[in-house]
């Protein structure tokens, strides 16, 4: 049994030195934002889901656009942007995204308007006790409105934390404006890298 | 190669094929687009302390997930999930099996679920999947060393059959009818499952379900009424499954079943590293005590292929005169 138990962790241990990324969790428990899709476009009818796969090149993409930022390791893999319709009229798109945060994870679904710019957000994961002040109009008008350049404009030296008129403006929630704002950035731009070209034909 | 031609395919694997097939003209998209698909693999080892055994289990299959679209929308998705499946020295021998060395392609998920109608109308589901119950419903368990014991408590946890779900406003539901073969596209001696459960919105902090289930599989007719909850607070979670029912192993004589499981769990800040402790709480009218068993388990990410997961099971009391079993757990499980 020893011997069982030796090929075991030696087996395990090769696995670790020899893997890199991929998705770590099974496709049956894939699940679509529908309700936050709602929320986000109530007129929304139907959707037009597109997967594309974010890789190490793409990981790389972030780091050099975003220095001092990282990809966590769920944001690996194959991800969907949904195409919010009304019949055929594109209302716009849908894009859940994680962060990492002292909270865990929080997953945002963002609603991006046709010019790349943030129409609305709602938390899908987000056990910050502030959750509830991030979802005040005044926490979201920080970020609703922008494109890339400007969201970047709001980032600190440091390229990871907000500047002092954003945390102002944040009212308590602070630590949570950081997350969100990475959050943002990171998604606007994995949606212009990834699905810029798709989103042009439609 | 004995493993190829000792077995028929089965009627599972011919569905799965056929209508992954069928499906592939009916798509204005080529097949490989929005396909996920990943190859899967685990080794997982069993000490039995209670019988004095130990044995292991490999799987190596493909994971795969497809979106069909029109030109302007989804119609709705595939999933397939085929494994190859070797256990070696393992007993009880699992129903799939026929023997404790034996060898099989197995079939967990395989379902379309058809999402293209009107808001009103609810999604289709057809196939094999998991029943609508409880706390399954929403965590994934396939191929993990974490368990809700859906299977003791229903008889089989995944089965062939219809099942109409959706997710509105404020509420979630799903209700299936099954043919209550577990592996089998069949009906078997009259068998059959009708399941159904309704929960508020399942990525909320706090979920509550409810859940039904009728049916009658491998000849016990059973009745169950549940209750469960899930609640997350910072990284901690605290999920629970209250059921009540019947069986009837022999005509006409129901006998009332209790079923609790309480778990507690934390992940890391990452979501690396998953704990978990479970208590398991089973009453059964015609067994002379009540069962009680601790599971205690971890699951590590080192990478996002790699997961490498530990578990201890100890029954705290038997329901029988019986050694209480220890069970320790070990499985890597590789995902490229």
């Amino acid at each position: 049994m020893n011997k069982i138990i030796s090929k075991f962790i030696i087996c395990s241990l090769l696995l670790v030195f020899v893997t890199c990324e991929a998705t770590a969790i099974a496709y049956c428990s894939l699940r679509d934002p529908v309700a936050q899709m709602l929320d986000l476009y109530p007129n929304k009818t139907n959707q037009l889901s597109i997967v594309k796969t974010v890789d190490a090149d793409i990981r790389a993409k972030v780091q050099v656009a975003l220095p001092n930022n990282d990809l966590h390791f769920s944001e690996l893999g194959q991800h969907t942007l949904y195409v919010a319709m009304d019949g055929e009229s594109l209302l716009g798109y849908i894009h859940v995204r994680s962060e990492q945060s002292d909270w865990g994870l929080v997953e945002i679904v963002w609603a991006i308007a046709k010019d790349m710019t943030i129409s609305n957000f709602v938390f899908q994961r987000c056990r910050s006790p502030k959750k509830q002040l991030a979802e005040q109009p005044y926490f979201k008008e920080i970020f609703i409105g922008k494109n890339y350049s400007q969201l970047k404009a709001l980032l600190n030296n440091d390229g990871k934390t907000a500047n002092d008129n954003v945390l102002e403006q944040a009212k308590g929630a602070s630590d949570l404006a950081n997350v969100v704002l990475r959050c943002a950035l990171k998604t606007l731009l994995l949606t212009e890298v990834l699905w810029g070209d798709d989103l042009n034909q439609l | 190669m004995e493993f190829l031609t000792k077995k028929q395919p089965s009627k599972g694997v011919v569905f799965f094929t056929s209508t992954m097939l069928l499906s592939i003209p009916n798509c204005y998209a080529d097949f490989t687009e929005n396909l996920r698909w990943s190859l899967d693999g685990s080794a997982r080892l069993n000490l039995d302390n209670a019988r004095d055994n130990t044995s292991q289990i490999y799987a190596i299959g493909l994971d795969t997930h497809k979106v069909f679209t029109s030109d302007n929308s989804d119609i709705g998705y595939a999933v397939g999930q085929v494994y190859f499946t070797k256990i070696h020295n393992l007993t009880p021998v699992p129903f799939l099996f026929d023997n404790k060395n034996d060898s099989d392609f197995i079939i967990r998920e395989a379902h379309l679920n058809y999402t293209a109608g009107t808001s009103w109308l609810p999604n289709i589901r057809v196939g094999h999947f998991i029943l609508p119950f409880g706390l399954e419903e929403a965590i994934d368990t396939n191929g993990r060393l974490l368990d809700y014991y859906l299977g003791a408590n229903l008889g089989t946890k995944l089965d062939w059959g219809i099942d109409f779900n959706k997710v509105v406003k404020h509420l979630e539901y799903s209700i299936s009818y099954t043919l209550g073969g577990k592996d089998k596209l069949d009906s078997i001696d009259g068998s059959y499952a009708v399941t159904a459960r309704i929960s508020s919105l399942s990525h909320q902090n706090l979920v509550i379900g409810g859940s039904l289930f009728n049916g009658k599989i491998d000849g016990v007719s059973r009745n169950r009424v549940a209750l469960d909850w899930r609640y997350y607070w910072h990284t901690y979670g605290f999920f629970g499954e209250l059921a009540l029912g019947e069986d009837d192993k022999e005509l006409g004589s129901f006998q009332t079943e209790k079923y609790a499981l309480l778990e507690f769990n934390k992940t890391s800040l990452n979501d690396q590293l998953k704990l978990y402790g479970q208590f398991i709480f089973r009453d059964k009218a015609q067994l002379k005590y009540a069962e009680k068993l601790v599971n205690i388990g971890l699951s590590y990410q080192f990478t996002s292929r790699f997961e490498l997961s530990l578990a201890a099971m100890k029954q705290v009391s038997t329901s029988n005169d019986f050694k209480k079993k220890k069970l320790a757990r070990i499985q890597m499980r590789y995902r490229y």
